[in-house]
């Protein structure tokens, strides 16, 4: 189910003029390691949204193509449109998806230096064991 | 007389079996507050923990590091109602101290005339006020300094100032020297902030005290009606795998000081039986309202928070305060997807956003899940607390007008994604569904409420389960009321008094 997540997170958040995209930002690694360490309902949840995501164009853009094999601009309305729905359940799925994409892409070193910030060095994921 | 610090043991290590005075169950602003002033009359004390033990040293930087090593749960708890609100705590010792902006209010008269006059509890605010002097003292309070501000909090005291708010301030915090690096949330790697892992905690250790992290407590132990110990087992930091068994008696007394979520959840999976428990939950709901400046406004250089103010705490119910948030938060909280998306997430460093805290009325309840006993908060906002959600909106969106906006960003759905400055007045007639709403649920109260009568109430005034011998509650769970301000110090003020009331 990654490649579903991984392509639903490429289209949300795509490369453009202005900034970096998801696939930009070691996307695969991160969805690795989410997916290791988040729970079991958590990731359940990115899945969902991710599902959600693919299997509504018909609704956004009236196309009875799954997300993934939509033409570049069709699928940037699609994600979009699917983001912003009325449908409140459909919505906070997508949230959901967000959420930990949010989470790669905006600790991104180059996404960072765009925003004058500096880079962050990687989480120690560390504790007092004594 | 340095006491002993317990981490996480796998199963097979071997179990621990301890015995103390007193057993205090959470390390936050409560427990933390109750297991210092136990320990500093030379009782013997251990802090159980449910999480890791981190320093400053091992603090993540990043906000999915926050989300993974802080956070209870990743986050993930939300409540249950017409609209899913995320539930912000922590897990980690020193609890939401270690996360939160460490802003440090007072108890105002008028929360203790309420407690007097409809739960018949009195005689607390002078004991309270005395800890908090302490406290206060102990943990260094003060003002945002001038370098660390940042530009978000002085365009929001410019904002506030223009449109002459009678409260428009610079927030008082437990810091030490705060260098506005704006890290409050992932926990300050700079030791600036005065979160209870750095002080209170320590203390007790240095004063023989036992520290058991990592260590979920599972249930309470009892002999008849007594409280005689706590059990349950370790929790890896990482992996939760399920360690050994851990199981620290108390001669004395239990303080249970686990949050709001957790306190009535422990409480009910350990027997005690009272017709309030888990119920009159409350809560500061909040929404962000973002303000669109020419000039970068770099919102995370400065103090995550350092504004506030209290002029609408009474009318209509409202708490404002500058709240900063990073890429990675601001990435989800925009709507929309795509190159939209993008175009809005350029603007990132042109945007200030502040907050509301909601005063709310409505009330909900805490239950525990059918499985694995996770808590299950039932809550939403009634048509009067949409109708103050909504107007503090408003009041944070003439805020940013006046501090020199060009539009603002709501964040309401089926309203347009920005409004100009002159489409604000759109906001008063914004829907009052929930569900339109990116909100959170910031500061909790309840669940444990004291009260004179044990058939609306939990605790006593003195945080003592009715009905029950050694066991006191000690967090934000005791509280009935909603304080509509910032509940740390409250929570640590009530919590060193009935610590206090436990050696009489």
């Amino acid at each position: 189910m990654t490649w579903l997540v991984r392509a639903a997170i490429v289209m949300l958040y795509p490369r453009t003029a202005l900034l970096p995209g998801a696939e930009d930002c070691d996307l695969d690694d991160f969805l690795e390691r989410f997916r290791r360490e988040t729970s079991a309902l958590m990731w359940l949840g990115v899945v969902a949204g991710a599902i959600v995501f693919h299997l509504s164009p018909l609704f956004t853009v009236f196309v009875p193509l799954p997300a993934f094999l939509l033409p570049s601009g069709l699928a940037d309305r699609h994600a979009n449109r699917i983001s912003t729905t009325n449908v409140y359940l459909v919505r906070q799925l997508v949230f959901v998806l967000k959420l930990p994409a949010g989470l790669a892409w905006g600790a991104n070193p180059e996404v960072r230096r765009r925003f004058s910030l500096a880079p962050l060095a990687a989480d120690p994921g560390t504790w007092r064991t004594k | 007389m340095t006491g002993s610090h317990v981490p996480f043991r796998a199963q097979g290590e071997g179990e621990l079996d301890a015995e103390v005075d007193f057993v205090v169950v959470g390390s936050g602003a409560g427990g933390a507050t109750a297991a210092v002033t136990l320990a500093r009359s030379g009782a013997s004390v251990a802090i159980v923990e449910a999480g890791a033990w981190r320093d400053p040293e091992d603090y993540p930087l990043t906000a999915y590091g926050g989300m993974r090593d802080l956070m209870d749960d990743w986050g993930s708890l939300v409540t249950v109602g017409r609209a899913f609100w995320p539930i912000v705590q922590a897990r980690t010792m020193g609890g939401t101290t270690v996360i939160n902006s460490a802003i440090c209010v007072r108890t105002p008269d008028d929360i203790f005339a309420q407690w007097d006059s409809v739960h018949g509890i009195s005689g607390l605010r002078d004991r309270v006020r005395e800890a908090q002097d302490w406290i206060e003292k102990d943990l260094t309070v003060e003002e945002v300094p001038v370098t660390s501000r940042g530009r978000s909090n002085l365009l929001a005291k410019q904002g506030g100032d223009r449109l002459s708010w009678p409260s428009s301030h610079y927030m008082r915090r437990y810091t030490k020297g705060c260098e506005g690096a704006g890290q409050c949330l992932q926990g300050c790697g700079k030791r600036r902030k005065q979160s209870t892992n750095l002080n209170y905690v320590p203390e007790t250790l240095a004063r023989g005290g036992l520290i058991v992290s990592s260590a979920p407590v599972q249930r309470i132990l009892s002999e008849g009606s007594r409280a005689v110990g706590v059990t349950g087992r370790f929790s890896h930091p990482t992996t939760r795998a399920e360690g050994t068994r851990f199981r620290v008696r108390a001669r004395k007394a239990v303080v249970v000081a686990a949050s709001v979520t957790h306190s009535p959840v422990l409480l009910m999976r350990s027997g005690v039986k009272s017709p309030a428990l888990g119920k009159y939950f409350r809560a500061h709901p909040g929404t962000g309202v973002f303000g669109c400046y020419d000039d970068p406004v770099d919102m995370n250089i400065g103090a995550t928070q350092g504004w506030a103010s209290t002029a609408f705490r009474d009318t209509p119910g409202l708490k404002l305060e500058t709240l900063a948030i990073p890429p990675e938060l601001v990435a989800s909280r925009f709507a929309g997807g795509g190159t939209e998306l993008m175009q809005r997430l350029s603007e990132y460093r042109h945007v200030a956003m502040w907050c509301h805290a909601v005063r709310a009325e409505s009330t909900g309840t805490i239950r525990q899940s059918l499985f694995g006993g996770r808590p299950v908060v039932r809550y939403g906002l009634d048509r009067p607390d949409m109708e103050r959600f909504r107007q503090g909106m408003v009041l944070l969106a003439k805020q940013h007008v006046a501090a020199g906006a060009k539009a603002v960003i709501p964040g309401i759905s089926g309203m347009p994604f920005k409004l100009g400055k002159d489409e604000i007045h759109l906001l008063e007639d914004a829907p009052l569904d929930p569900q339109r709403y990116v909100a959170i649920l910031s500061h909790l109260f309840g669940g444990c409420v004291m009260g004179k009568d044990p058939k609306t109430s939990v605790v006593d005034g003195r945080g003592r389960v009715h009905g029950w011998d050694g066991l006191v509650v000690a967090d934000a769970s005791v509280i009935p009321t909603n304080l509509g301000l910032n509940p740390q110090h409250t929570i640590m003020g009530l919590a060193a008094t009935f610590a206090a009331d436990l050696l009489d």
